[in-house]
């Protein structure tokens, strides 16, 4: 039904006029049609309604009965567009009624008060509200005397300003220095509004800061801790969620908190059974399920045992689900089977995969998002991939079609999913490849964007993980061996460490694979070079030195490049890069270099006596001796392996 | 098909609960990382006539961390299938942190572990200490064998009336030095010890090859 245009010259004159009843009447008409309607917010903000609410607001005398009552009404109607609606908030504050609200708090009038307290509370559920700067000392004494007041309504204000200016743990900890903990504590034994405010707020500031939770458990012998914990079995439902959350803040921020079985337990089945609430707590208990149990592999167990996963599922069965509630209960299901391989079969085998399926087409970015973060984390496991559960064109397709999307946070959703299902084990990959899935993930190696061209190659790596010929050389087809290059060289050392896998997965395999690094006059292989010559990281030389490896093992020309590439004159080579990867710290990349020796040292190969000499004189061969008893039993056997093969052309 | 042996049941869990380990994490091996074949035999003689499959075997996913190993087993000629057979298995690396020498399902009591680890030559020294506590505390960080079982889950290609069990398990020895496999297979129904020897293989190159993916 189409919202009455307010009658607009009317309303406005008589806002502003002179008359008290006439302009008390308006405001009081104006409260009336706005609350709760935000249609018709817009409309009246739209009219230039505030202005003139907030010219009342500051004309009206505080001290007489009139006054009063203006200040109370238009401080009500300025609220009530600041709440939920973000136009409301900066008209508001575009009308400069924001000081002249601070500065009603100090009324004698307690009516007036309230009034101005509520209202400022709207105003500071706002991301535009304005900061509260907690280090100015008179902001902290205003704010204390707020949560110190025996008014519920300046109680309430001061943990909304907590809730909403507080981001760092250095105003974390400010905030815990001033006594704001032992403030707010005394608000959990006070009305509902009092209590949820307080969890807020202290969730807020023990949020990601141990020092802050060490305190909080330290008050009253830990019986503030207590009452968070008695407040979880709450009769309302809201107050249940905000002692949860306020839990989960102090688990996450220092985990000897909260280590019992029996609280960790109940935490889930209480979110659990929030899922249950047709409100914002139902939308909101699956975001602090995800919280709960992202990273947690015994939260994520105790939840599986709790059969979260078919609770879950239930609820997604629901066609009619708010976007929001899907989004949750996605991210929740993608973090409970991020890491057991339990949990993922439980969701394959309750179907759950269809109605995510649907979910990639959802009209709303988060959803699609969602679903996408959520096949990522299920795809994990080797055995569904290897039983081709996720590389089929129903999954395929959409999940193809989002590489495009005009989101870029449901890009990287989608790619994150396609680099595991394109790990399904088989060298055919056509379903991807006939659903153009090649085309736009080359298109996105060329991004702008950092995290789409890391996921893209990252991808392109995992699909080329033991695919046959053919796939490789559509890839490269629509890659180019130019773009392979520039990719080893991009300005993000993710992106080129992913490459060097890609190359490195490239050049295994058939024989004719390894030819792949020389197309072009070389200039992968030289951009190889290049990198490990210049960089230090660590994973950059491991995948670097792969590459040589698989190189290594290929025909006489094959092996004669990499030794012309770690050796190009004959001089000492203990001063070149390969020395130094030999030496290095990390075992992992010594071992990938002791392999590039055995290969080049391969007894069959008729070039081997030449390439022993050559090590030998560049003084490789004395550095092999002294890893055949490198602590890593590793980079020790393939030290052994390379040294008797050396040793068996003859050793001096 | 041989005629079933019936052996004692054991409740002993083979998964060692607790998330803290005392001892330093399993070191890898490269020739055990994913992407690797294997090629070899498995011989399936019985009493009434010698034979052995031809066997290839690739490592599909690791995890030292929680002593898991997966890959696929693929049987030629097998005489009952018209096509190559392809298995996926599940493997449990024996690093005395998640799993001991001792199975504790799948049919098989200690003395069956004992009877079949024994036949590895590398486990010879271990004996005397699993024989006392399964093998709980003896560090194999830093061991160049390691020991496994490996437990075929599913059928990839066929459907599970192709005429082949999948019933039973492996036990394995790998060596970390060539890569060479060993392995005995184990079903209270089956022939027993029936052998698995695998060798590490490079597709026709010379030398050896890595490749690598990632799961995000």
């Amino acid at each position: 039904m189409p919202a009455t245009r307010p009658s607009s010259d009317l309303i406005l004159h008589r806002l502003s006029s002179s008359d008290y009843e006439i302009k008390l009447k308006a405001i009081r008409e104006v409260k009336n049609q706005i609350i709760g309607n935000r249609t018709k917010k817009i409309s009246y903000i739209k009219l230039g309604a505030v202005p003139a609410v907030a010219d009342a607001l500051a004309q009206a005398d505080a001290d007489n009965d009139c006054g009063s009552n203006l200040i109370v009404q238009s401080a009500a109607v300025l609220g009530s567009f600041a709440c939920g609606v973000d136009q409301g908030v900066r008209a508001v504050l575009d009308a400069g009624a924001f000081p002249y609200l601070i500065r009603l708090l100090s009324a004698a009038d307690e009516k007036v008060v309230d009034a101005a307290a509520r209202s400022l509370r709207m105003i500071y559920q706002s991301k535009l509200a304005p900061k509260f700067d907690f280090f100015k000392e008179e902001n902290m004494d205003f704010l204390l005397s707020l949560l110190r007041s025996e008014n519920e309504n300046l109680t309430g204000l001061g943990a909304g300003i907590v809730i909403h200016s507080c981001e760092t743990s250095g105003e974390q900890n400010i905030l815990c220095h001033a006594g704001t903990l032992e403030k707010l504590i005394s608000g959990l034994d006070g009305s509902i509004s009092q209590r949820d405010a307080s969890l807020e707020s202290l969730a807020t500031i023990l949020q990601n800061n141990p020092e802050a939770v060490t305190k909080f458990a330290g008050l009253q012998n830990g019986r503030a801790l207590g009452s968070v914990i008695e407040l979880t079995k709450d009769r309302y439902s809201r107050t249940r969620l905000l002692a949860c959350l306020c839990l989960i803040c102090i688990k996450n921020s220092s985990s000897c908190y909260l280590q019992d079985i029996g609280i960790k337990t109940k935490l889930i089945y209480i979110l659990l059974e929030l899922l249950d609430d047709s409100g914002q707590v139902g939308e909101e208990a699956p975001f602090a399920f995800s919280s709960l149990v992202a990273g947690k592999e015994d939260l994520q167990k105790l939840a599986f045992e709790a059969n979260a996963i078919d609770k879950f599922y239930s609820h997604l069965q629901n066609c009619a689900l708010h976007p929001k509630r899907l989004e949750g209960i996605f991210l929740a299901l993608a973090d409970l089977c991020s890491k057991l391989e339990c949990c993922r079969l439980k969701f394959m085998s309750l179907q759950v995969l269809n109605l995510l399926v649907n979910a990639l087409t959802h009209d709303e970015a988060n959803v699609r998002t969602a679903a996408c973060i959520c096949l990522k984390s299920v795809s994990r496991s080797i055995k569904n991939l290897s039983a081709g559960c996720f590389m089929n064109e129903r999954i395929v397709i959409p999940l193809v079609r989002l590489l495009s999307d005009l989101s870029t946070s449901v890009q990287v959703a989608a790619l994150g999913a396609i680099s595991n299902i394109v790990v399904d084990f088989t060298p055919d990959k056509s379903t991807f490849i006939q659903c153009g899935g090649i085309k736009e993930l080359v298109q996105l190696t060329k991004s702008m964007d950092s995290s789409l061209r890391l996921n893209a190659v990252w991808s392109l790596r995992n699909m080329v993980f033991l695919a046959d010929k053919m796939c490789k050389e559509a890839i490269v087809m629509e890659l180019t061996v130019s773009s392979v290059a520039s990719l080893i060289c991009d300005p993000e050392p993710s992106v080129q460490e992913q490459a060097l896998a890609l190359v490195r997965n490239f050049v295994d395999g058939c024989m004719d694979c390894v030819e792949f690094a020389f197309a072009e006059d070389g200039i992968i292989l030289e951009a190889v070079g290049r990198q490990l010559r210049k960089s230090s990281k660590i994973e950059i030389g491991i995948q670097g030195m792969y590459i040589l490896s698989n190189i290594a093992s290929g025909n006489e020309f094959h092996k004669e490049a990499i030794m012309h590439l770690l050796f190009p004159q004959a001089e000492n080579g203990s001063r070149s890069f390969f020395s130094q990867y030999l030496q290095s710290s990390d075992s992992h990349l010594r071992t990938a270099a002791a392999w590039v020796i055995v290969n080049l040292t391969a007894l069959a190969s008729p070039g081997a006596f030449g390439r022993v000499v050559k090590l030998r004189n560049v003084g490789i061969v004395s550095q092999i001796k002294r890893m055949v008893n490198d602590s890593c039993m590793d980079v020790k056997l393939r030290a052994r392996l390379a040294l008797g093969q050396i040793i068996s052309f003859g050793d001096s | 098909m041989p005629v079933r042996v019936a052996l004692e049941n054991t409740t002993t869990p083979s998964h060692v609960s607790g998330a803290n380990s005392r001892r330093s994490s399993f070191q890898s091996c490269t020739l055990l990382s994913v992407g690797q074949a294997f090629s070899g035999t498995q011989n399936v003689s019985s009493l009434q006539k010698d034979e052995a499959w031809r066997v290839n075997v690739r490592i599909q996913g690791c995890d030292l961390e929680h002593g898991y190993l997966c890959g696929t087993m693929e049987a030629l000629n097998v005489p009952m299938a018209d096509t190559p057979v392809v298995t996926f298995w599940e493997g449990e690396i024996v690093d005395t942190k998640n799993y001991t020498f001792f199975t504790g399902k799948w049919e098989a009591a200690p003395e069956d572990d004992i009877r079949h680890w024994t036949k590895f030559p590398s486990f010879s020294p271990l004996l005397g200490q699993v024989e006392v506590d399964g093998g709980k505390s003896v560090d194999l960080s830093n061991y160049p064998y390691i020991f496994m079982r490996w437990k075929e889950q599913y059928f990839v290609n066929v459907g599970t009336d192709c005429g082949l069990t999948i019933a039973g398990f492996y036990y394995v020895c790998f060596s970390c030095s060539d890569g060479s496999i060993s392995g005995f297979y184990y079903d209270p129904n089956s022939s027993p010890f029936q052998k698995l020897e695998l060798k590490s293989t490079n597709d026709g190159r010379s030398g050896f090859t890595f490749s690598s993916y990632e799961l995000q």
